[in-house]
C-alpha cells in the first residue's frame, strides 16, 4: 500500500487521492512512513506557462543555497520541472535570482 | 507574428534623463526593424540578486514586442551600450500557444477530483434515519 502513492506521483496529476488517506489509517501503527503524496503545483493550479519574471513564485523552488529544488522533493512533474528549470535559469541571467548564495 | 519579451537592466549611475533617452532609443531601433511595441513596464530600481560590475542595484525595464522578423539589431545595440548591465530577449508566442493547448487538455484530469467529496455524503445519509428515531 505504501508503495502505490509513492510511485504514482511520477505520473503527474494522477487521479488518486492526494493523501494515503484510507490506507494510512488502516496500517497506521505499522507504517510510520506516512508520506503525503506530493502533487505538481503547476498541474494543480494549471499554470502552464512558467514566467521567468515571476520571482516570488520561482523563489519557492529555490532553497537557501540558491540551487534548483529537485523534483523528488517538490513533486513537480517532469514537464513542468523542465520549464521551471528554464525559467529559473533565465531569471538568473538577469539577476532576478542568484546563481549561488552562502 | 512572433512576440518577444525584452528585459534589460540599466546601470544605477545613469541619470533619469539619460535613462529615458536610452529607453526611447531602444524602442526606435526595434520599431525600425518592423517590431511593434505591445507592452512596456518600468520596474524601476531593484536590488540585483548578485553584483554585476560591482553594482548591487539596477533599473529594470521590460518591453513586449510583436514582430515578423528578429530583434537581432536591438540585441546587438544592447550589447554595445555600456549602460546596459544585462539584457535578455525571449520569444514567448510559441510557449504561450503550447500552454493554451495543455490548459485545454488538462480539464479532463480535473474531473477525477469531484468524486472524492461523494464518500462523506454517503456516510451522512445513514445518520438521518437514526435521528428521527431518537427524537420519537
Amino acid at each position: 500500500m505504501a508503495l502505490q502513492p509513492r510511485r504514482s506521483e511520477g505520473s503527474g496529476g494522477g487521479g488518486r487521492d492526494s493523501r494515503g488517506g484510507p490506507g494510512g489509517q488502516q496500517g497506521g501503527k505499522k507504517k510510520f512512513f506516512y508520506r503525503r503524496k506530493r502533487v505538481c503545483k503547476f498541474c494543480v493550479e494549471k499554470l502552464e506557462y512558467i514566467d521567468y519574471k515571476d520571482v516570488k513564485m520561482l523563489q519557492g523552488f529555490i532553497p537557501e543555497r540558491g540551487k534548483i529544488l529537485p523534483r523528488r522533493i517538490s513533486g513537480t512533474c517532469a514537464l513542468h520541472q523542465r520549464k521551471l528549470q528554464n525559467a529559473i535559469k533565465r531569471a538568473r541571467t538577469v539577476a532576478l535570482l542568484p546563481f549561488a548564495t552562502d | 507574428m512572433r512576440t518577444y519579451e525584452v528585459l534589460f537592466i540599466l546601470s544605477p549611475q545613469v541619470a533619469e534623463e539619460e535613462a529615458t533617452t536610452l529607453v526611447s532609443e531602444f524602442k526606435k531601433v526595434a520599431e525600425s526593424t518592423g517590431a511593434q511595441l505591445r507592452n512596456e513596464e518600468a520596474w524601476g530600481r531593484r536590488r540585483l540578486a548578485y553584483p554585476i560590475q560591482k553594482f548591487t542595484e539596477g533599473y529594470y525595464h521590460l518591453f513586449v514586442f510583436e514582430s515578423d522578423g528578429s530583434l537581432s539589431e536591438l540585441d546587438r545595440r544592447m550589447k554595445n551600450v555600456d549602460r546596459v548591465l544585462r539584457h535578455i530577449i525571449v520569444r514567448t508566442d510559441e510557449d504561450h500557444k503550447r500552454a493554451e493547448k495543455l490548459a485545454k487538455r488538462n480539464p479532463k484530469k480535473e474531473r477525477v477530483r469531484p468524486a472524492a467529496p461523494m464518500a462523506p455524503a454517503e456516510q451522512q445519509q445513514p445518520e438521518f434515519p437514526i435521528e428521527p428515531e431518537a427524537r420519537a
